[in-house]
């Protein structure tokens, strides 16, 4: 119980004026960036950095993290909207807040993502609270192995019970793969695939890709029925918003399941993205069978919604008591520690109390703030859906051409924009999966970098991804996510086949 | 599309030379800090702490934006120089990887494309083991490695980069053979090292300083020709300056420093390439600039005009020696 | 002629491929085998290339294969003349967008985007279009170099305007 002792030390620095306007502001300008897809929580976050100087480094890190935490409800929005994921990390909220929206039900839409966003970040917290000693000793067992295995059991969780067209998905995972591959490779130092381009340099940017296919490919998709949004007569009644809320007691077992995976991928080096996607694909497997999931589906916006959220808030514990930044925000918000003269590490939960405690009692009181704030904004969004299609949409696709250009400054990237938005309207159109290439896209590298560096440390064995409990543990249970649905589902078809031999 | 970038870069040359004749360089528009790392990384935390002292001691009448752009180990930061040859707002923060890179790497920009303004900090390598290491010594790490070749792993940012090219250079001193274990970067190999994943590491003091507080790493030597400054206790009564060097204790390499360097694109007149260096020379006399280094654990060094051409020819000859023994060198 | 399912079904098969083809060829080079400290750097990119063409094929064999059972599906007609326009109306002047912005910069290329789109597909008068687009470009200046230091891209008039 020390913890809580010191949890409401931490409530009484981060409960004044000063700290609580800071939230609002740290909130509300996250809010913009994480809509705005050419700016992320890194870009609010760096810029804030300087002006951070002045403050003590408590009110510094609460005016950030609230920040963070603004972009990622932010994020959300444009998903839900749009099709446009603001942070790469609600790419999985577009499989169905995207469809809910469309069919005129967006506040509905985007209450259940912003209430199920608050709930995840505020299970993270908890886990935080209790947990931060336990979980920073836990991350310190984590080698190259067991990061791999982590990455797979991601991988196999989304893909294993795909309902596209097995020959489809594997075209469009390859395709994804192939892409992460472009650029400097960290474990042979050596260029890959840029055929001498220098805008390659850097690899075919996940942000660009999801850009073209989704944003841009989803308002080809959106022309040709008509210079206008889908079916969007939308009512916007501020008791829609509660009535939603008090829907959310019915996916409460998507909430637990999605929270538990958001904490361990937080925890772990998976990271917000891949437990969206992760948490996305369990929904799926456990729902009821004949769930149309991808038209609208409310389990398919309160999975990914709260497992971005716990693990995002979790993935504050490897930063703080480890030094390693788990995000590009986490990065720079580590930079700034530094430079207020805190040193990120295993001490500082006890040479600094006043500052983690104070920052943790801040998550609180935040993410409260944050979602009072983002449902205030509901109407607002909701009603950008009914600006005439030939205003919005070009605004759309001028900024979601922007948002690429931020990404790394060069113009070749437009051009990729624009490829990637055909090539997501012919995916569409002809049945392709699109997430499949997205997660490969996200998880490509990384995973092949720790097999790679796994392979390095066990002199080529394969038998390092069983070498102990924990990395055999998790590789056991990723080949059972990937094998026994291929399997049901096989079962399923032999018997279906039966009975129409015998029909016919 | 190059050829047009080029030619606004040729025109605003020439405008700036013109203006240059008449009177001394001022940055015509906000000068752009193109830093060769990601967010929060070193050359990052560098160029930014610059920015806060020039915007907190109006050391420049423009503002000033910052540009990440990492990739390819920091190439694309250079690449972006030869794009904007001649252009004086633009300032170019790296290591020394500006100048070791494309000997390492098939890339389309040379040392020609650009022009060294200063040297602001040198950051330290150290070997580093886990906190209950059985090695207390370099020397029983190396007869370690020496009983087992490829036995014992080195951890290390990134791939045929300063970390690993230190570990080479362990290597071909004391004839042994290490493995050596590429990461993303300094704080996943502190952890990696924690964790007891792998022997040791050389990472910068900044990027261990967490753990060695914490015990769980303690560092065995420094690659410095003298000890470091001293400094308060960090663990179990030891500082900074309680290290012994490298070279004192059997591993005979007396200095391997990274430079954090700061540069313009070719073809930048004298007078921008001296003003940035006063810029720069009166940031490195600030007290934040100080508290900086010491909290980093750096040395500050400020090295201008010819004596850092030198640095960086000496630098790059003993360095691309090791490249070459190691066959890294791309034709 | 229409254009069917099946024929853009082969054709994005047979892009795709060649998309695997040029990621395998690519990775040739870099050394594709096994060494002894694990794979080479080509080892990953060159099979996903040619898994990539496998499945591409495998793809396409399939919609011809579907085809030949009598697939209503692959017969029709995969935009209708009405569509392939409304999608062209608004996919060429994205194209031009792009190329403007390209030379001109985001600012001028986003103004005379939105005009253009405004005036054309969505029936404005000429003055209130025009007036649309230039007031979207300054407050995409304010919001993105002023308020957040994030520069876009800029072309030759913002150069002689003298705006940063």
């Amino acid at each position: 119980m020390e913890n809580f002792e010191l949890l409401m030390g931490g409530f009484a620095t981060a409960l004044t004026p000063m700290h609580i306007t800071l939230m609002i502001v740290g909130v509300l300008l996250g809010l913009i960036v994480g809509v705005l897809p050419g700016l992320g929580a890194p870009n609010g976050v760096s810029l804030l950095i300087p002006l951070t100087f002045a403050m003590d480094p408590v009110s510094a890190i609460i005016l950030l993290a609230s920040m963070y935490w603004g972009a990622l409800f932010g994020g959300s929005t444009t998903s839900i909207l749009f099709n446009i994921p603001g942070e790469p990390s609600s790419v999985a909220t577009t499989f169905d807040g995207y469809p809910m929206a469309r069919s005129g039900q967006s506040t509905r839409a985007l209450t259940l993502a912003f209430m199920s966003a608050g709930i995840g970040a505020f299970v993270g917290i908890v886990v935080i609270t209790l947990l931060s000693s336990w979980a920073a000793r836990f991350a310190l067992r984590f080698g190259a192995a067991e990061y791999f295995a982590v990455y797979f059991l991601a991988f196999c969780a989304f893909i294993g019970m795909g309902s596209a067209s097995p020959i489809k998905t594997a075209v469009s995972l390859s395709l994804g793969l192939l892409l992460s591959t472009v650029g400097m490779d960290t474990v042979t130092g050596s260029l890959r695939l840029t055929f001498g381009l220098d805008a390659l340099l850097s690899g075919v940017s996940f942000l660009v890709v999801v850009i073209g296919l989704f944003g841009i490919g989803e308002l080809l998709a959106t022309v040709q029925d008509g210079l206008k949004f889908r079916g969007v007569a939308s009512r916007i009644d501020p008791r829609d918003v509660f009535k939603t809320m008090l829907e959310l007691p019915k996916y409460i077992t998507t909430i637990i399941r999605s929270s538990a995976v958001g904490v361990w991928m937080g925890i772990t080096p998976g990271g917000p993205t891949a437990a969206s996607f992760m948490s996305y694909g369990l929904a799926r497997q456990w729902s009821k069978p004949g769930a149309k999931f991808g038209t609208g589906r409310p389990e398919g916006i309160v999975a990914p919604e709260t497992a971005d959220h716990s693990a995002g808030t979790c993935a504050m514990l490897p930063m703080l008591a480890l030094g390693v930044p788990s995000s590009a925000t986490a990065a720079v918000m580590m930079g700034g520690l530094m430079i207020w003269g805190l040193t990120p590490g295993p001490m500082l939960f006890s040479t600094q109390p006043d500052f983690v405690w104070g920052l943790i009692a801040s998550m609180y009181i935040a993410n409260f703030v944050g979602v009072i704030l983002v449902l205030l904004t509901v109407p607002f969004f909701a009603a950008l859906l009914r600006i005439p299609f030939a205003i919005i949409g070009p605004m759309i696709v001028a900024i979601c051409f922007v948002g690429a250009y931020t990404v790394a400054n060069s113009t070749s990237d437009l051009w990729l924009v624009l490829i990637f938005g055909v090539v997501g309207f012919v995916f569409n159109k002809l049945e392709f999966p699109l997430a499949p290439l997205v997660l490969a896209m996200v998880l490509g590298s990384k995973a092949e970098s720790s097999f790679h560096q796994s392979m390095i440390a066990s002199d080529g064995s394969l038998g390092i991804f069983f070498s102990n409990y924990l990395v055999g543990t998790i590789m056991t249970i990723a080949l059972a996510l990937l094998i026994i649905p291929q399997t049901l589902k096989f079962i399923q078809y032999l018997k279906s086949h039966k009975s129409v031999d015998s029909a016919a | 599309m190059k050829v047009k970038a080029l030619s606004i870069g040729m025109t605003l040359a020439a405008a700036t030379m013109l203006a240059g004749q008449a009177l001394a360089f001022e940055p015509t528009r906000p000068v752009e800090f193109v830093v060769a790392s990601g967010p929060g990384g070193g050359t990052d935390n560098f160029a930014r702490t610059i920015q806060s002292i020039i915007t907190k001691h109006k050391l420049m009448d423009q503002s000033m934006v910052v540009l990440n752009k990492g990739g390819g180990s920091g190439a694309e930061a250079f690449l972006y120089a030869r794009k904007n040859e001649g252009d004086p707002n633009k300032l170019y923060f790296g290591t020394n990887n500006a100048y070791l890179l494309p000997h390492v790497a098939k890339l389309a920009y040379s040392m020609e494309d650009l022009r060294p303004v200063a040297a602001l900090a040198f950051d330290e390598f150290l070997i580093w083991v886990k906190g209950d290491s059985e090695y207390t010594t370099p020397a029983a790490l190396i007869e370690a490695a020496k009983a087992k070749p490829n036995g014992v792993t080195f951890a290390g940012s990134q791939s045929k980069d300063t970390d690993e090219t230190l570990v080479a250079l362990i290597e071909q001193t004391t004839g042994t053979k290490f493995k050596y274990l590429p990461f993303n970067g300094g704080g996943e190999v502190g952890v990696q090292l924690a964790g007891g994943h792998v022997a040791a590491n050389v990472n910068n003091p900044n990027e261990n300083i967490g753990q060695w507080q914490a015990g769980a790493v303690k560092p065995l030597c420094v690659f410095s020709d003298k000890p470091m400054a001293k400094g308060e206790p960090v663990y179990d009564g030891k500082g900074w300056g309680d290290i012994p060097t490298c070279a004192s204790s059997g591993v005979n390499i007396p200095s391997y420093k990274m430079p954090r360097t700061v540069w313009t694109a070719a073809g930048t007149p004298d007078e921008a390439v001296t003003y940035y260096s006063d810029v720069l020379k009166k940031v490195s006399e600030t007290p934040e600039w100080a508290e900086y280094i010491k909290k980093t654990s750096q040395t500050g060094d400020f090295l201008a005009g010819q004596p850092l051409q030198d640095f960086i020819t000496t630098s790059e000859k003993s360095t691309v020696g090791v490249f070459e023994a190691e066959g890294w060198l791309v034709k | 002629m229409r254009i069917k399912r099946l024929h853009v079904e082969l054709a994005t098969a047979v892009t795709l491929a060649a998309v695997g083809a040029l990621g395998a060829t690519g990775a040739l080079e870099l050394g594709v085998s096994w060494s002894d400290s694990g794979p080479m750097p080509g080892y990953f990119p060159f099979y996903v290339g040619i898994i990539l063409i496998i499945a591409a094929f495998a793809s396409a064999t399939q919609a011809i294969f579907r085809m030949r059972m009598g697939s209503e599906e692959m017969r029709e007609t995969f935009l209708e003349p009405e569509q392939t326009q409304r999608v062209l109306s608004f996919l060429l002047p994205m194209v031009v967008f792009v190329v403007v912005t390209v030379f001109l910069g985001t600012y001028i290329g986003t103004a005379l985007y939105l005009f253009y789109v405004a005036w054309r597909n969505g029936g404005y008068k000429p003055w209130i279009a025009i007036l649309i687009g230039i007031a979207f470009s300054i407050a995409l200046y304010f919001v993105f170099e002023k308020a957040f230091q994030v520069p876009l891209h800029k072309g030759p008039i913002e150069e002689m305007l003298g705006i940063y």
